[in-house]
């Protein structure tokens, strides 16, 4: 009763900010523009016929695929939903969850309830990605329902993007919950989690890229060595990414495309190899590892929350 | 053994409840208070004498350095018995996006009233306080006195054993304070202990049976209004003629002439007769004798004159007890 009354707390909490409709009419609006797009043999219709495009982009190496088309377009969502746009937007949006939640005057009234400190926080954690899950289902039912309907290309790992989404975002948003537990600030509580989340990334990286662009790299063993051990130990936010994309079967799409030259078909090429040795990791080690380093970010929040006086 | 500590009489019992902050900054130096079933106790003293961080303490908000004793019958700290307790906090903010219905059922939800229960109690207590139509409205719409009633009602959503109310009547209008009042007299009617944390004397006078005054971190006293006042009774002797010859004599019966009065000190009736018949033995004409009952500010001024300062309190605290923090942790 406790539990549930502090999720659905958090989401009226969070109905109530414009940045929900925001994220909720971007996510519409992705979707409508989808539908506008319609794919036939070397054309492409735009508003139902309004305007064709004529185009050979999509011919040369397959001849033109409706799926491929949406497994580039799925592969595009997740690196801005994933990626991008989505966790920054998802990031702003819950940044100022907990600091609300422990302002001076309202953390009173709810520290004085029947109900150990360790739940309360957690209820709060669980609010805040609830906030996330629906903004997600939405986004992702509405492009499964036009890439389905609209191209007829259905593709049903791309559900799992809603529970990956979520996981994602929790990877960071245990970040923003323990500054501002600290701190009490939202501001410091977007910086923080935002600077945690550019380190991840770069981290991550580091790692794939310093090999392939110094080839001496592996060579230094404290620095390669420091940067795997630190990817290990940090969360996996780009390998989520490709987790998701390998499950909604949109990961590799890339070595479909054309190419028009060698050096092209070469570029391509390696995108894909570099893809595929991330695709090999486990995706237990992935979310496994994440959720450790997670773990013990709440855990050090929750314990922070219980022995502090409001 | 539970049971037996159920059964005291005993609210509240406070016992050597201590709170250093850092920087050994003392705000409760061993604070005592006792507070007994079905009866309204107010806490008061000046502004920084620890009476806020006292009741955050009672309601587990912020964790003592020290305390020891009980609420209701079990020990300070103890989760369970929170939900039999209302709290309203001072300054409270409300979550401006819940309509008032929707906050008093979040609050109590919290407090594990069961859904029936929740419905029933905020539809009374709205009703009860005036907010009947307000029901369905956003909180963001309510005005200061509105919010405050609001608050009163979220704390009797749980029909507490023990209310604690930290500035109730803040924001209120006088016909409000009246309705507050009243509120509280009822409560204790039907038995409910109620803890009040006011700075208005006047309301407390009005309504309490027992009061604390805090100062400094410290109770200075603590007891019923009559106790607190029994030994602070002053006589006024208004006259005509002219007393100054009888300056000093007046001043062996501990009385003194401020200017067509005499102002004797403590309830002796028979040292106002002495007094009568040195007046009258010197012709003056007694105008009228009025005994003159202190009231809680009085008492509350002549506490805080009576106590250290807290500088000095503070160099003298530190030098029996350096820091009591590390002589007992209290965990809750």
């Amino acid at each position: 009763m406790q539990f549930w009354a502090l999720i659905v707390d958090s989401f009226r909490e969070s109905r109530d900010r414009k940045i929900f409709w925001v994220m909720l009419g971007l996510s519409v609006l992705v979707a409508a523009a989808m539908f506008c797009f319609s794919f036939e043999q070397g054309k492409v219709n735009v508003l139902f016929g309004m305007w064709v495009i004529e185009t050979d982009y999509f011919t040369g190496i397959t001849g033109i695929k409706t799926d491929v088309i949406a497994a580039l377009v799925v592969d595009g969502i997740m690196d801005t939903a994933l990626g991008g746009m989505g966790v920054l937007l998802s990031i702003i949006a819950t940044a100022s969850f907990f600091p609300t939640f422990l302002d001076r005057g309202a953390i009173d009234v709810v520290l004085c309830k029947p109900m150990p400190r360790w739940k309360l926080f957690l209820g709060r954690y669980v609010g805040g990605m609830v906030f996330i899950g629906v903004q997600a289902t939405i986004f992702v039912v509405l492009t499964f329902l036009v890439v389905g309907l609209r191209w007829g290309v259905w593709l049903p790992g791309y559900l799992l993007a809603i529970p990956l989404v979520v996981l994602l975002f929790s990877y960071l948003y245990c970040i923003s919950a323990l500054v501002a537990v600290v701190t009490r600030s939202t501001i410091a509580a977007v910086l923080l989690t935002m600077l945690a989340w550019m380190a991840f990334t770069g981290i991550q990286a580091v790692d794939d890229l310093f090999p392939v662009m110094f080839p001496g790299w592996q060579e230094n063993k404290l620095m390669y060595e420091g940067v795997r051990t630190a990817r290990w130990i940090v969360p996996k936010t780009q390998d989520i990414t490709y987790l998701a994309k390998k499950w909604s079967r949109a990961a590799n799409a890339s070595v479909l495309m054309n190419a028009d030259n060698d050096d092209e078909r070469e570029m391509i090429e390696h995108a894909s190899k570099i893809e595929r040795e991330r695709l090999a990791i486990s995706p237990l080690a992935i979310i496994g590892s994440s959720l450790l380093f997670e773990a013990v970010i709440v855990l050090f929040a929750m314990w922070r929350f219980a022995r502090t006086d409001y | 053994m539970v049971a037996l500590t159920e059964m005291t009489n005993w609210a509240v019992d406070l016992i050597d409840v201590r709170k250093t902050y850092a920087k050994n900054i003392y705000a409760l130096r061993g604070v005592n208070i006792q507070v007994g079933r079905g009866e309204i106790f107010g806490l008061l003293g000046p502004n920084g004498a620890g009476k806020t961080t006292l009741v955050k303490i009672m309601m587990t908000v912020v964790r003592p350095t020290r305390a020891l004793g009980t609420i209701l019958g079990r020990p300070l700290g103890h989760r369970g018995k929170l939900a039999r307790t209302g709290y309203l906090p001072e300054n409270h903010r409300f979550p401006g996006y819940l309509t008032g219905l929707q906050l008093l059922d979040y609050y109590a939800a919290l407090a594990k009233v069961p859904s029936a229960t929740r419905r029933r109690n905020a539809r009374r207590l709205l009703d009860q306080l005036g907010l009947s139509q307000w029901g369905d409205v956003r909180i963001d719409k309510y005005s200061k006195g509105m919010m405050q009633r609001l608050g009163i009602a979220q704390a009797l959503m749980n029909d507490p054993e023990l209310i604690v109310l930290d500035e109730p009547t803040d924001g209120l209008d006088p016909v409000g304070r009246r309705d507050v009042r009243q509120l509280l007299v009822d409560l204790r009617r039907e038995g409910k202990t109620v803890f009040l944390n006011s700075h208005l004397l006047s309301e407390l006078e009005m309504v309490c049976d027992r009061v604390a005054i805090l100062v400094n971190g410290l109770v200075a006293r603590q007891g019923t209004l009559s106790e607190l006042t029994e030994h602070t009774v002053e006589y006024r002797i208004t006259f005509s003629g002219d007393a100054q010859p009888l300056k000093n004599k007046l001043a062996g019966l501990h009385a003194a002439v401020d200017g067509d009065m005499v102002i004797l000190s403590g309830h002796d009736a028979a040292k106002v007769n002495a007094v009568i018949d040195l007046l009258r033995g010197q012709g003056i004409l007694i105008e009228s004798v009025q005994p003159h009952r202190f009231s809680l500010e009085d008492i509350l001024v002549e506490a805080m004159a009576a106590t250290v300062p807290q500088h000095q309190s503070r160099d003298r605290q530190g030098a029996d007890y350096p820091n009591p923090e590390r002589k007992r942790r209290v965990r809750w």
